[in-house]
């Protein structure tokens, strides 16, 4: 059971899944909360040398975080893709991929062919767009926030060369 | 317990995110499946390798659970709705904004950080 790094091979390969078997196909979506890990040595020497609180002895405790992991699943075929991820900026994106998912296992065509059939219904054109300029823009930033140097530096360049 | 009405549904779902809130643990389970419950699909055409080709759309079912089990059965919530296909677009849109305000403990988009990148970039 895979873990895909990026949101959008989850949603292809989750197409393909419920195109393949879309009568038994569940997408599960899971929120949890856990404590805030304990912080390693090395950060706790860095906060250490940065302000030294001599009468603090309950240090100032990180916030619980949450973690959403969503789950693509064919009990038939045992099959189960998986795509985990804590940022908030996500949420909207992947809710969108599970109104795309949606619509195949309601036996509906894409959002685009339907707002033709259906008359041009704004509604849908709008979400359409939204998900589609949404999935592609912001992923190269956030990865590149998101990784070492190495990784940083090189989406960066990647980025520059298209443009 | 039965199904409930989108609006119900969503009423709830939100008390159950907000119950969440300021606590350090928990869960909420969500999912979407195929409602192909008493319709006409026959047993060989679901066993066939190839899926049935449907003449009409079919309703998509939504659970909502507390992800409580075994001993703590009895404060397991367990939500669920059906969406017709007409009212899924409609139904998605306040999904997610749900889901934006419940998922509160999610990691907020770091500004601070792209910021000084962009400053280091620009000094060399």
């Amino acid at each position: 059971m895979p873990f895909y790094a990026k949101s959008e091979d989850w949603l292809h390969h989750s197409q393909l899944l419920l195109d393949a078997r879309p009568e038994t196909t569940t997408v599960t979506t899971r929120y949890h909360i856990k404590p805030a890990r304990r912080r390693t040595k090395a950060e706790k020497a860095a906060a250490a040398d940065d302000a030294e609180p001599p009468t603090a002895t309950a240090t100032p405790e990180k916030p619980p975080r949450g973690h959403l992991v969503i789950k693509t699943y064919d009990p038939t075929s045992g099959v189960s893709l998986k795509y985990k991820t804590s940022k908030a900026a996500e949420v909207g994106r992947l809710i969108q991929m599970l109104g795309g998912l949606g619509r195949k296992m309601a036996a509906l065509p894409p959002a685009e062919e339907a707002a033709v059939a259906e008359g041009g219904e704004p509604v849908t054109g709008v979400v359409a767009t939204e998900g589609g300029s949404g999935a592609q823009t912001p992923l190269p930033a956030a990865t590149g926030a998101q990784g070492g140097n190495a990784g940083g530096g090189g989406k960066g360049k990647k980025k520059k060369g298209k443009r | 317990m039965g199904q409930l009405t989108n609006d119900e549904f969503f009423t709830k779902l939100s008390e159950l995110f907000a119950a969440r809130k300021g606590k350090s643990k928990g869960e909420i389970l969500l999912l979407q499946k195929r409602f192909s419950h008493g319709t006409d699909t026959s047993p060989e055409t679901t066993d066939s390798s190839l899926p049935p080709q449907l003449s009409q759309p079919l309703p998509i079912l939504i659970r909502a659970t507390n992800g409580k089990g075994k001993e703590d059965r009895k404060e397991k919530i367990k939500l669920s709705t059906l969406v017709q296909p007409g009212e899924l677009d409609a139904f998605y849109g306040r999904y997610a904004e749900v889901c934006k305000t419940g998922m509160g403990l999610l990691k907020p988009r770091d500004r601070t950080r792209r910021k000084a990148k962009a400053k280091k970039k620009k000094a060399v």
